[in-house]
């Protein structure tokens, strides 16, 4: 068993972890930068070392320094939280060459499925569908042709250097093709001086529904159902939810199945999120699996009633799962809501700056993740996100309803926030109406 | 040497207590650093993961330090696997000062490192050209010149001259050893008389300076070469800094000695990152491979080909001869074209021409004219060297090129270039576009006038083919010191004159304001010039070069330059000095 945990995150996360290890009786280690000596996480850890300067590749993002700080402190393990060095395969077998813990899979697993076209050969191999595409880059139109009448129309046309739209077009039948083509690879040759294309089969208002899974060591992988998350902004998430209103029994049972067996795929172990495109006739698409927790862990919580951390953490001391597939059972209807230090109005420009006052409620089926309090300075060198709202209810009525009662009585004065926003999307006809695809927020509001 | 992380938190300096106390605890179980896994830097002293230190040309991935490397691993990151011949190992070391220990000392430097003496030397082959080459080493005495590293770079570039091979040397030494008196003095002098034979028989020499090189290594074979690169941040000079530092008594500019400090003052060629040294050097090496046989005939028939399929070329000549004809263009509108910013500059021109274009720097006196560029490429599979004035696109890029008026460096450095050329046999195409040279108080001081002269005295007689394209403004001597050539073109809308013709104006008419009319009466439009026999060739512009017609012009440039050097390399050497010679005698 992990005795003592070091966190190498910061924010709510590290807060979530440093909770579920006191809860079971494992020391907690922080580290911090600079700029976080006065936050949540530092204060609420057993021992917390600064690590560097504020800038991440200083401090969150520097192995070495997180790599000596877990030896000095004696920690045997190492929480990475989401991002930073979370999918690092290059950290996480330092990890593995030094003797420490790592909650998480193992390095190859990470590196794996961190190269994507790797990652799709594998499930493509393992017969799990994903959306055709080709390996390598192509440049006559004719031969593109060909290609992109074998995998059927709509396709997308991409450029390997593109960006901001540049070099990409969709593609509806075959007779549009070629000048598609031709038109887009000029637009290349323009703006990135090179003549590369790829091509891949274009899935229209497609829904991003993800599964969580939980894999032990001894191959036992269990799925916790799903989570809806198509409320994005510029692939951004802002809501999630569980279960979708998108998918019926059956088809939730199709989907875990192959979630698992991309799991097994890989020999995945550890937590982790397996990402799917859903289209309009129910056809699915593997995307990647994610390697490590995810921010919307909570409604999966919220309605299996499991702690995702301790789960992460018990198999990372080689327990065995306590649970099989027919012990999870979804209950009632969870939702999360995304609260960002940024101002909608300034295209969602970050705004960092002192939280002045600061009013969370609380009540039945509310649960809310932060690590700011009155009074903390939100710092600008990080992610602006400050505030999970999560609710818990019977239906997604319910929970929508609750949501909105809970948004009206949050107060943070002295920065610039997305509240009003969000509440906008809680109160939309559409998003009501359970009519959303990853397309939503720019259908609705333009952005 | 790893460093324990432990240890990075301990306050006293008692490490290896700390390590007995490691030891007790070490299991399998604990977490630890093992030994290895990271190597601390010279300069930042932050831990660097030894694979990524290895795999990343042993440069510091956090401040971009450059670790020492030992001759037998800077020879496999720059030679092709498996192709290295080792010359002269073992040759006898004396003792000529009588010194105490010193033989003794570098019988153990020798058990120590696995090197021979402080430089290595040997055969080997780049991206497949053969090169003999030879690597000093630092941890041999500080890769300070004796007897036997004197002996073995000696009999190298012997070996080499008489194998007509190049000679590539990465230097860094201390310089003389001191430990053998006079004796390594004399070292200085041989290698440097052995390079001059190795140079008089056409042979190509590169030096690549690493740190540190100093003293008589500095004064003899590193500067020698005929290109020198050099490492980035390398610091290299005659006398040490702390000598100069003693002598002078005064603080050293930051950046004093190093790479980028010789670079600005013409005395290397280019700095080069490590990672991309062995693919620079095998660039240059090709670059000075001779070409085939023939190779311009089946160039210009390749040009021809892909240009109109059969080209009746007096039918094209008459065509562009009507079009110029019918044009309304007068002498003061070329001149504003002539001086338009968004004319191609000569390194367009260089770009398009040519392939594999090798920027080189400096004069090896005083400094690097950003306002002359040259370097070698290829054109139609064969090496040529080119040379233009530059003028820059922004007015950031005008300053560094002082609005392509050139300084007396400027010109020496294209003088430079000029001789490399002859040594290499390799014709030499000029592009000409400058206001004029830069009237200047540094510029007199440092000899303006001398400096031209010295090109128009020495072109004349350069025994290989010479072009010279006005691009732009031709602007009297400033031009003439890149134009004293076999043959001499300009493009459709380039000017050619004595002065500008606001000087014109001001001069004679004392009334600048009738530049214009000036430009008339001057006659420095490519027509009049052809007309007077200043000029030879007219490049057309169909009718203004601009992106649309860039191509167009380019290939018809292409083909009348294959052309000059089928007609121009058929010649005898004195044929060439002769023609050239009669060129200008006639005016």
């Amino acid at each position: 068993m992990i005795n003592k945990l070091l966190i190498a995150n910061r924010g709510e996360i590290a807060v979530r972890i440093i909770r579920a290890c006191r809860e079971m009786g494992i020391k907690t280690v922080a580290v911090y930068s600079q700029a976080d000596a006065d936050s949540l996480h530092t204060q609420l850890a057993d021992e917390s070392i600064c690590i560097g300067k504020a800038a991440a590749t200083d401090s969150y993002l520097n192995m070495e320094r997180i790599l000596s700080a877990t030896i000095a402190s004696g920690a045997d393990a190492i929480h990475p939280g989401f991002g930073f060095l979370s999918e690092n395969s290059k950290f996480v077998g330092l990890c593995e060459k030094c003797n420490i813990t790592f909650v998480g899979p193992s390095s190859d697993i990470i590196a794996k499925m961190g190269n994507k076209s790797e990652a799709r050969n594998t499930m493509k191999k393992a017969g799990i569908p994903i959306i055709e595409g080709t390996d390598e880059p192509l440049f006559e139109a004719h031969l593109a042709k060909k290609f992109a009448d074998d995998i059927g129309y709509p396709v997308m046309i991409k450029a390997a250097l593109g960006g901001g739209g540049k070099g990409m077009r969709v593609v509806y039948n075959a007779e549009d093709f070629i000048a598609n083509f031709n038109s887009a690879q000029q637009e290349t040759i323009k703006g990135f001086g090179d003549n590369s294309m790829y091509i891949e089969k274009y899935i229209e208002h497609p829904r991003h529904v993800e599964f969580q899974i939980l894999a032990d060591n001894y191959g036992n992988v269990i799925h916790l159902g799903e989570r809806d998350c198509s409320v994005q902004r510029r692939h951004q998430k802002m809501i999630e939810e569980s279960p979708s209103d998108a998918i019926d029994e059956k088809l939730r049972k199709k989907m875990g199945e192959t979630a698992i067996k991309a799991a097994k795929a890989v020999g995945y172990t550890n937590a982790g999120t397996v990402e799917f495109l859903l289209d309009k006739n129910n056809n699915f698409y593997f995307i990647e699996i994610n390697t490590r927790i995810q921010v919307e862990h909570g409604v999966t919580e919220l309605v299996t009633g499991l702690d995702l951390i301790k789960e992460q953490i018990k198999i990372a001391s080689g327990e065995k799962l306590n649970y099989t597939q027919s012990d999870i059972k979804l209950r009632g209807h969870a939702m999360e809501v995304r609260i960002n230090a940024e101002n909608p109005e300034r295209n969602f420009a970050p705004c960092p700056g002192t939280i002045k006052t600061l009013h969370i409620p609380g009540g039945n089926g509310v649960r809310i993740d932060t690590a700011v309090y009155t009074g903390y300075s939100i710092p600008p060198y990080y992610d602006s996100m400050i505030l999970k709202v999560m609710a818990y209810d019977t239906d997604r009525e319910q929970v929508i309803n609750k949501l909105k009662s809970v948004l009206g009585e949050i107060i943070i004065e002295g920065i610039d926030t997305n509240l009003d926003f969000q509440y906008d999307i809680l109160n939309n006809k559409n998003f009501a109406g359970g009519k959303i695809t990853t397309d939503f927020i720019k259908d609705n509001y333009g952005y | 040497m790893a460093i324990k992380l432990k240890e990075l938190f301990k306050k006293n300096n008692e490490i290896e207590n700390n390590n007995q106390k490691n030891n007790i605890y070490k299991t399998e179980d604990i977490p630890s650093v093992p030994d290895g896994l990271y190597t601390a830097c010279e300069k930042c002293h932050e831990m660097i993961l030894t694979e990524d230190l290895y795999s990343g040309n042993m440069v510091c991935p956090k401040c971009g330090h450059y670790f020492k490397l030992g001759a037998y691993q800077r020879i496999s990151m720059i030679v092709d696997n498996g192709t290295f011949e080792e010359w002269d190992k073992g040759l006898i070391e004396n003792n000529p000062c009588e010194y105490d220990g010193y033989l003794k000392k570098i019988e153990k430097l020798k058990e120590n490192t696995g090197i021979d003496e402080a430089i290595v030397t040997g055969v080997a082959k780049i991206d497949d050209k053969e090169t003999v080459i030879g690597i000093c080493d630092t941890r041999f005495l500080m890769g300070s010149m004796g007897h036997v590293v004197g002996e073995k770079l000696t009999r190298a570039v012997e070996r080499a001259t008489s194998m007509r091979l190049p000679v590539i040397i990465f230097t860094c030494s201390g310089g003389a050893r001191m430990q053998e008196g006079m004796v390594s003095l004399m070292q200085m002098a041989k290698t440097s008389a052995a390079l001059k034979r190795h140079s008089d028989a056409g042979l190509l020499y590169i030096t690549v300076l690493t740190d540190p090189t100093t003293g008589g290594v500095t004064a003899s074979f590193a500067m020698l070469g005929d290109i020198i690169l050099a490492e980035p941040k390398a610091l290299v000079g005659f006398a040490g800094p702390r000598v100069i530092k003693q002598t002078i008594g005064k603080e050293l500019p930051e950046g004093f000695q190093r790479s980028e400090f010789l670079l600005e003052h013409g005395f290397i060629d280019n700095i080069v990152k490590r990672e991309e040294l062995r693919d620079t050097l095998a660039k240059l090496l090709r670059l000075h491979t001779s070409a085939k046989r023939d190779s311009m005939r089946k160039y210009k028939e390749y040009l021809d080909d892909i240009y109109h399929k059969k080209i009746d070329e007096d039918k094209e000549e008459r065509d562009i001869e009507k079009q110029r004809k019918s044009s309304k263009d007068t002498a003061w509108d070329r001149v504003e074209i002539a001086r338009s910013s968004d004319r191609p500059t000569a390194l367009d021109y260089i770009y398009s021409l040519t392939k594999d274009f090798y920027e080189l720097h400096g004069d090896r006196l005083y400094s690097d004219d950003g306002s002359i560029v040259g370097g070698i490429a290829m054109f139609g599979g064969q090496p040529v060297t080119v040379i233009g004035h530059q003028k820059g696109t922004t007015t950031k890029e005008n300053i560094k090129r002082n609005f392509g008026m050139s300084n007396p460096e400027g010109y020496r450095k294209s003088l430079r270039l000029i001789k490399q050329a002859e040594k290499f046999r390799r014709p030499i195409i000029f592009f000409v576009d400058t206001p004029g040279a830069y009237p200047g108080i540094g510029a007199e001081e440092r000899g303006q006038g001398r400096a031209i002269a010295n090109n128009l005295f020495e072109l004349s007689t350069v025994k290989t083919p010479l072009l010279s394209i006005i691009t732009g403004e031709g602007g009297s001597g400033g031009a003439l010191a890149l134009a004293l050539t076999d043959e001499v073109w300009m493009m459709e809308n380039s000017v050619y004159s004595v002065l500008s013709p606001e000087g014109f104006a001001s001069i004679l008419w004392k009334d600048n304001t009738r530049a214009h009319e000036a430009a008339e009466k001057m006659k420095m439009t490519a027509a009049d010039l052809k007309e007077l026999g200043i000029i030879e060739r007219i490049i057309p512009e169909f009718p203004v070069l601009n992106a649309d017609t860039m191509n167009h012009v380019m290939m018809y440039m292409k083909r009348k330059i294959a052309d000059f050097m089928i007609q121009y390399q058929s010649k005898s050497v004195e044929e060439l000095i002769d023609n050239r010679y009669n060129r200008f005698r006639k005016f």
